[in-house]
C-alpha cells in the first residue's frame, strides 16, 4: 500500500497535521517514537495554550492524542531510522517496518542538547537524565543536580523538590536565564535548592551510578556529591536523518516556505520545532502542522 | 507467556507507549508505579542498575526503555 501522506513526530505538529489530513480524508498514518514530544518533559503547567487556563503537558497531551485515535487515524509508536525518496514515492523505515507514501510531514520536533562533558555517556540511566518528569520520582532523598539556569532548569529542580533532599542548579554564566517570576518562587518557596553561578562543568563520575560532578569556578576545582544529574541546557531541533535529504538551516532547522511548510524537496513538508520558524511554541506547532496538512492535500491533487 | 512487569512512573511519556503497545498486543501485564511502590523501585534498579524508566521485566529478563523490536523479540509476537 502506498499511503497519501506520512507524518513523521507524535507532538502537536504531528498531531494537528493527523487530524486534519484525515479530515481531508487523506490516507495517512503518523508515525513517531513516542506521543508528546517536549510536552511530556514539562514539569510544570502549560498557561498559554487557548482553552485550557492551565493544563499538565501530560494532560494536554492526553486530549490531543484521544483526538486523533477517535478520528481514526492510524498510529505506529516506533522510531524512523530513515527516509528515502524513490522516483515520486518516500520510503519510511522504522525499526520493525517500511512504509511508502506520496507525500512526508516532518514534524519530528526537538531533542535535548547534550552537555558534552566526561561521564555524560557512561551514567546515561544510571544518575544522568535529561527526563525530569520520567525519573525524577526515583531520586527520593537524594542529592541531584539540575545543569542549566534557564525556565526548563527551574522548572526541573522545582519538580525535583518533591523528591529530592537537596537540588543544586548548576549555571555556566554569570547569572541565571531563568525568568524573574520563577527565579522569585524558587527563591521564597524552595528552601531545597540551591543555585551556582559561574560553573565550568568537566565530569560526572561514579561507580556503578553517579556519585558526583567535578566542575571548575574560577580557579577552584570543586567535587560536588550528587546522586543525579538532570541535563536541562536547551533543544536542538531532531533533524539529523533528514540530513541531505532536505535543506537545513546553519542550526540545523528544517528550512521551510513559512506559507506552505514545503521543504527544498518536493513532496515533503515540515512543521513545528524541527522547522527553521523562529517562534518555539505549542500553539505555533499546532498551527504549523495544520498549514502543512493542508498544503499535502494541495499539492497531491495538483499531481 | 512468561510474567510481564511493567515498572513505570506516572509521567513518562515512553512508559506509556509502552503500556499501549502491550495493551494493543493483548498482552496481560502487572503496571507497577514505582513512585508508590518503593520496594519494587528498589528491585528494578538492584536488577537493571540504572535509575530510568520504562523498564520490562519479562519472565525475570529486564528490559529498560522502548525498544520495540527487542521486546517484540522477546514476547516472540508479530508486529
Amino acid at each position: 500500500m502506498i499511503y497519501d501522506l506520512i507524518i513523521i513526530g507524535l507532538g502537536p505538529a504531528g498531531i494537528t497535521a493527523g487530524i486534519y489530513a484525515k479530515r481531508q480524508n487523506l490516507d495517512c498514518l503518523v508515525v513517531g517514537k513516542s506521543f508528546g514530544g517536549q510536552m511530556m518533559n514539562k514539569s510544570v503547567d502549560i498557561e498559554n495554550y487557548p482553552g485550557f487556563e492551565k493544563i499538565s503537558g501530560f494532560d494536554l497531551m492526553e486530549k490531543m492524542r484521544e483526538q486523533l485515535v477517535q478520528k481514526g487515524v492510524q498510529i505506529i509508536e516506533d522510531e524512523v531510522l530513515e527516509v528515502k525518496k524513490k522516483d515520486n514515492f518516500f520510503k519510511v523505515t522504522l525499526s520493525s517496518k517500511e512504509f511508502h507514501s506520496k507525500s512526508i510531514i516532518i514534524a519530528t520536533g526537538s531533542s535535548y542538547r547534550c552537555l558534552g562533558v566526561e561521564g555524560e555517556n557512561n551514567y546515561l540511566g544510571r544518575g544522568v537524565s535529561y527526563c525530569t518528569t520520567c525519573d525524577g520520582p526515583l531520586f527520593r532523598n537524594k542529592v541531584v543536580a539540575v545543569i542549566g539556569g534557564g525556565e526548563a532548569g527551574f522548572e526541573a529542580a522545582r519538580f525535583l523538590s518533591s523528591y529530592a533532599s537537596k537540588v543544586y542548579i548548576l549555571e555556566k554564566g554569570i547569572e541565571v536565564l531563568a525568568s524573574k517570576s520563577n527565579q522569585e518562587i524558587v527563591s521564597s518557596l524552595y528552601p531545597k535548592i540551591e543555585v551556582i553561578l559561574e560553573v565550568e562543568m568537566k565530569k560526572i563520575e561514579g561507580e556503578e551510578m553517579v556519585k558526583k560532578i567535578v566542575f571548575k569556578k574560577g580557579e577552584d576545582e570543586i567535587i560536588l556529591p550528587v546522586d543525579g544529574v538532570f541535563i536541562q541546557i536547551g533543544y536542538v531541533p531532531a533533524s539529523s536523518i533528514f540530513n541531505g535529504l532536505v535543506d537545513l538551516s546553519n542550526r540545523n532547522e528544517i528550512l521551510i516556505n513559512k506559507e506552505t511548510c514545503e521543504t527544498s524537496t518536493q513532496g515533503i513538508f515540515a512543521a513545528g520545532d524541527v522547522s527553521d520558524g523562529k517562534v518555539k511554541q505549542i500553539v505555533v506547532a499546532c498551527g504549523e502542522g495544520a498549514k502543512a496538512a493542508m498544503s499535502v492535500y494541495k499539492y497531491l491533487n495538483k499531481k | 507467556m512468561p510474567k510481564v512487569r511493567l515498572f513505570s512512573t506516572p509521567i513518562c511519556p515512553y512508559c506509556m507507549t509502552l503500556k499501549r503497545f502491550l495493551t494493543e498486543k493483548g498482552i496481560e501485564f502487572e503496571a507497577i508505579d514505582v513512585t508508590q511502590d518503593i520496594k519494587a523501585q528498589d528491585e528494578m534498579i538492584e536488577k537493571t542498575k540504572q535509575s530510568t524508566v520504562p523498564v520490562l521485566d519479562i519472565g525475570g529478563e529486564f528490559i529498560v526503555g522502548f525498544d520495540r523490536e527487542l521486546i517484540i523479540k522477546k514476547l516472540n509476537i508479530k508486529d
